[in-house]
């Protein structure tokens, strides 16, 4: 062997490098793994949840959000309080149509922005959903019962550039609201990945465009 | 010591599903990537973990491609709650 060679041959191996192990020294491990008693050194311990932590931050920093995330919720729940504002205070046929028609922009952008997020980052977070759906943290709750309520009276009375500025306050309200939630997944992800399942979060939604249409008739 | 759970004791398998605790469901890919192990690895400790009742993996379709997603279970994530408390206590008896 030439000294080129031996130099190459001991060069060490990246870190990035992923070594994979024959079945059999794998089968051997996790054996080992499994039967060997449990380790009870409180330094050990302490390295133990180190690293498992600092696995599960790595997962959590490496999430991105969709582009265009906080305009696009913004602009789509500003739609929605506006658009259902218009059609409590116009008892037409008009009015159903459009509150539906904003409710549905709505629903389709948390729907694309949902879908966008886990084909980034190939892992879904209900807490996520959650949040952009049904806007369950205190801020953006706050800013979109009292953008509601406000753009309704402001319909009634017609003034109807104030429905648009109450509706465009709800929906950066709603935004940032939900951005204040992702910086606490992020520093905080096991506490803040829970939330309404898919299932639960569709059965919602149906709930609420019947109870919107329960306002409109009604009213 | 009380409470330590040996199926999750071992540092990888901790490494999953404290990884799993961060989200509701991750592509066996994602996680592979993150825990820096190779497949069968992976594969092995999740077969444990999923034989246990702690996690939970389904099929599905990522970008055309066919998927394993996997997600922790509420028993995994009662499992991982105490195990992680027993390993504090244990901290703490030495501080």
């Amino acid at each position: 062997m030439s000294a080129s060679s031996a130099a190459l041959s001991k060069r060490p191996r990246p870190l990035t490098t992923l070594v994979y192990l024959t079945i059999w020294k794998v089968a051997s491990i996790l054996s080992t793994m499994e039967t060997n008693p449990v380790q009870q050194n409180p330094e050990d311990s302490r390295s133990v949840l180190a690293e498992a932590d600092e696995a599960r931050q790595r997962l959590a920093a490496g999430l991105r959000l969709p582009t265009g995330l906080h305009p696009a919720l913004a602009a789509a729940v500003a739609v929605q309080v506006g658009t259902a504002a218009y059609g409590i205070a116009n008892h037409a046929a008009a009015g159903l149509v459009v509150a539906l028609a904003g409710v549905t922009v709505f629903l389709a952008v948390a729907a694309l922005s949902l879908y966008q997020f886990r084909r980034i980052n190939g892992v879904r977070v209900d807490g996520l959903a959650s949040q952009i759906v049904l806007g369950a943290g205190a801020t953006s709750t706050m800013a979109y019962v009292a953008a509601f309520g406000a753009a309704t009276w402001a319909a009634f009375e017609s003034r109807w550039w104030l429905v648009a500025a109450v509706a465009a306050f709800g929906g950066v309200g709603y935004a940032f609201g939900f951005l204040r939630w992702w910086h606490a997944y992020r520093h905080d992800p096991a506490d803040h990945a829970r939330g309404a399942s898919p299932r639960a979060l569709a059965v919602t939604a149906v709930l609420a465009c019947l109870g919107l249409v329960a306002l409109l008739i009604s009213g | 010591m009380a409470n330590l759970d040996p199926l999750i004791h071992a540092p990888a398998r901790l490494q999953v599903v404290t990884t799993l605790s961060a989200v509701s469901e991750a592509e066996f890919a994602t996680l592979r990537a993150v825990l820096e192990v190779s497949d069968s690895v992976l594969s092995k400790h999740i077969s444990a973990l999923a034989d246990a009742g702690y996690v939970r993996s389904r099929k599905g379709v990522r970008a055309g491609r066919r998927t394993t997603w996997i997600g922790l279970t509420s028993a995994g994530r009662e499992a991982l709650r105490e195990h992680v408390a027993a390993l504090r206590r244990l901290i703490e008896g030495v501080d």
